[in-house]
């Protein structure tokens, strides 16, 4: 055909296709693209049993293609967080006051109570970018920064991803970077290790106003169809985060060898001795994560476990499954479980023993502990006209054990008390 | 039209809400989906869609050596009466002929003995295809339906055209049968006969048409038909060239600078398919031809 030829030959081909199939014309057709346009969104709330943390968080993402392989994705996400998060420091027989990390008043808590530090209130804004494109023949790559900031919290990221299909696209092979930069800017100025809390008003607690910590990131992995209804994914990740890790407003009680009571601070403050802990400088963590996707007629079942190790010595085990019930071609529902545990790190500490000498590095921080952790939820998915909503309902339960053992009052308070969760999530995900 | 010759290996499963029977015929994974919750109509359905299929392949395929196209490419010269269906598609190829000014050629199978098609593949030389060029060219053959006289030495291959064909009479067939909603898909070409119950439209995933390696993109039919032309994975790199296999006739060399592959939106497959390939001939100029042709498409560069 020559480009001279500007008539169209649509109507001589519908005639030639009648005649072939004998049939009369065909109803026009109707296909359009979906707009290059998808927005996600989600709306999710979580609540820890008791007065602690409560969380109302919005993630709202926004994806543009520009054509069939370069897309950007922007993500918005807002955080609000109120309620009280334990201090670090362990009950006691008596009333206990404590100063507010601002250093600006001071709060008490009742006998037997287990410390929490009420004044716990944050919103986070957090942006990141992401632009998809191919990379030769059959590879792509992604590129993205993220920000976000709060009040005592500033944090900058670049990353990068590169896959590759091999074997007819059977396998995908991927490799990842990501590097973060962040600024903490602790309310009350940074604590110096294992200072003593002071009274409000005093600051000789604190030194300096902020600290960094750099992060690194790296994941290899690859996906391999192993068959029409399995797929089998595999990755290996590694990071180191270096600089300041410690946690500015965690305490650990110092108590008496014998009776188990918080000791009073020598220097005559006139508070319970509370130190500020310390944590190493520098963190490297690896992992290695395997999950496998069954297809049924109907259904569809992810397994996946991780094993994690770090060099403060946590070791932790992921195990999930996920079970996906489509019981029409509009909705679903999908039940998940999933179970946790780690060892504690070797510098966690539920409290320090007054006359002992100070360990190097110690936190009371029971996300450090000894703990298991399990999640049963439900989502429930309705693909609608121009998009899909979902909600899910999680709950979640947390149990750790203290180290050292309790000693004298101490043993008749849960140190490391249950941490119950329930989480609601509502998403909306639209194309335009 | 005879019977469906019966199916073999016709699999059936209930997946996400539809029934879905799934065969291979053509050498392609071909799919039949059905919303219907009556389990029986829906094995009837994929019965009579691989039927019709196999027997579309058993009929006019150029790999057996017992059926009408084998007939024609054995007649040595002879002036051969074809029967009716046999004749519709001959018709069909020389309308196709004409219209695209002699690039699509219904004898032009003859080139790919010369074009082997993989990423490491060679390219044929200038004499290779020069010595098979004698051999195609419509303008040779004699043809006054229903009697066709094909010159010795010379082929025709209705692959360009069979499988697009299948999934009309496939369609022709399912609406006479049932009202229920049916989308069948051979090998990524494929046409709806209305909207599943509970959507607006079937979604197709445009990667799994026309592009590997691409991001997802979804294409909202609601009925009609999708084809694509062109292979991401059939070409040959050559001198820093990509030669796509869809050959020009009048040359024996692919369009200079085609598309990797193009997917158009037509009320037939037969339609679809059929611009989807002359567009490939037009080689830089295709999607000027598909804008000319005021069709939906998707041109995967």
């Amino acid at each position: 055909m020559q480009l001279k030829r500007k008539r169209s030959i649509g109507e001589s081909l519908a005639t030639a296709t009648c005649s072939l199939l004998g049939a009369l014309p065909a109803a026009r057709v109707q296909a359009d693209e979906s707009g290059p346009w998808q927005a996600e969104s989600a709306l999710l709330y979580y609540a820890e049993d008791g007065d602690r943390v409560r969380d109302i968080s919005f993630d709202g993402a926004l994806s543009y293609a520009f054509d069939e392989d370069r897309t950007l994705r922007l993500n918005l996400t807002l955080d609000s967080l109120t309620g009280a998060s334990p201090s670090g420091a362990v009950p006691a027989n008596t009333v206990q006051t404590f100063t507010r990390p601002s250093g600006q008043g001071s709060y008490q808590v009742p006998a037997g109570e287990l410390p929490l530090d009420d004044t716990f209130l944050d919103t986070r804004v957090a942006l990141a970018a992401t632009w998809s494109q191919p990379f030769g023949e059959s590879s792509r790559l992604s590129l993205g920064v993220s920000g976000s900031t709060e009040y005592d919290y500033l944090h900058l990221g670049v990353n990068g991803r590169w896959e590759r299909d091999f074997n007819q696209r059977n396998t995908t092979v991927f490799v990842g970077l990501a590097y973060a930069q962040d600024q903490i800017d602790p309310v009350g100025g940074v604590p110096i290790s294992f200072a003593a809390m002071q009274e409000a008003g005093d600051s000789s607690s604190k030194d300096g106003s902020n600290e960094t910590k750099d992060v690194i990131d790296g994941l290899i992995g690859f996906t391999q169809i192993l068959s029409r209804r399995s797929l089998l994914s595999v990755n290996y990740s590694y990071g180191r985060a270096s600089g300041y890790l410690t946690d500015p407003y965690r305490i650990l009680t110092v108590v008496d060898p014998l009776s188990g009571q918080p000791v009073a601070d020598p220097a005559g403050s006139g508070l319970n001795l509370h130190l500020y802990e310390s944590r190493p400088d520098s963190r490297t963590k690896q992992s290695l994560f395997a999950e496998w996707r069954y297809a049924f007629d109907r259904d569809s079942l992810a397994l996946n476990y991780r094993l994690m190790h770090d060099d403060w010595g946590i070791t932790s085990s992921t195990a999930e499954a996920r079970y996906r019930l489509n019981w029409s071609a509009s909705d679903y529902l999908e039940p998940h479980v999933r179970y946790y545990t780690q060892s504690a790190a070797d510098f966690y500490r539920t409290y320090l023993v007054d006359g002992e000498p100070l360990p190097a590095n110690a936190s009371s921080d029971s996300r450090l502990a000894d703990m298991d952790a399990v999640t049963v939820g439900l989502k429930y998915g309705r693909r609608t006209r121009h998009g899909e909503f979902s909600l899910r309902l999680e709950y979640y339960r947390q149990t750790g054990n203290p180290d050292p053992a309790p000693i004298g009052v101490l043993t008749g308070f849960d140190l490391v008390p249950p941490m119950t969760a329930v989480i609601a999530q509502v998403g909306y995900t639209f194309n335009f | 039209m005879s019977a469906p010759a019966p199916a073999a290996a016709v699999e059936l499963r209930r997946e996400q809400g539809y029934w879905r029977g799934t065969f291979v015929a053509m050498a392609n994974p071909c799919e039949v989906l059905c919303d219907t919750d009556d389990a029986v109509l829906a094995r009837r359905i994929a019965d009579i869609a691989a039927g019709e299929a196999l027997r579309v392949e058993a009929r006019f395929s150029r790999y057996r050596d017992d059926n009408v196209v084998h007939a024609i490419n054995n007649s040595n010269g002879r002036t051969l009466s074809l029967d009716a269906e046999t004749a519709h598609l001959i018709d069909f190829g020389a309308t196709l002929w004409r219209l695209s000014e002699g690039a699509f050629d219904l004898t032009s199978g003859v080139l790919r003995r010369a074009w082997r098609f993989d990423p490491n593949g060679q390219l044929p030389s200038p004499e290779t295809i020069g010595a098979l060029m004698r051999h195609v060219g419509w303008q040779h053959v004699q043809w006054r339906n229903p009697r066709l006289t094909l010159p010795q030495g010379m082929e025709i291959d209705l692959g360009g055209i069979g499988k697009e064909y299948a999934v009309d009479r496939v369609v022709t067939l399912l609406q006479e049968f049932s009202s229920a909603p049916i989308l069948v898909n051979f090998g990524g070409d494929l046409r709806a006969t209305m909207p599943p119950r509970a959507s607006p439209a079937w979604h197709v995933g445009i990667e799994s048409i026309a592009a590997a390696g691409t991001a997802e993109r979804v294409i909202e039919l609601r009925h009609g038909a999708l084809a694509t032309s062109g292979d991401t994975r059939k070409y040959i790199e050559a001198n820093g060239r990509r030669y796509g296999h869809i050959i020009d006739a009048r040359t024996g060399w692919p369009a200079p600078r085609a598309p990797r592959s193009v997917t158009v939106a037509a009320d037939t497959c037969t339609q679809a398919g059929t611009l989807a390939t002359l567009a490939m001939l037009q080689g830089e100029q295709a999607a000027a031809f598909l804008e000319r042709e005021a069709v939906r498409y998707w041109c995967l560069r």
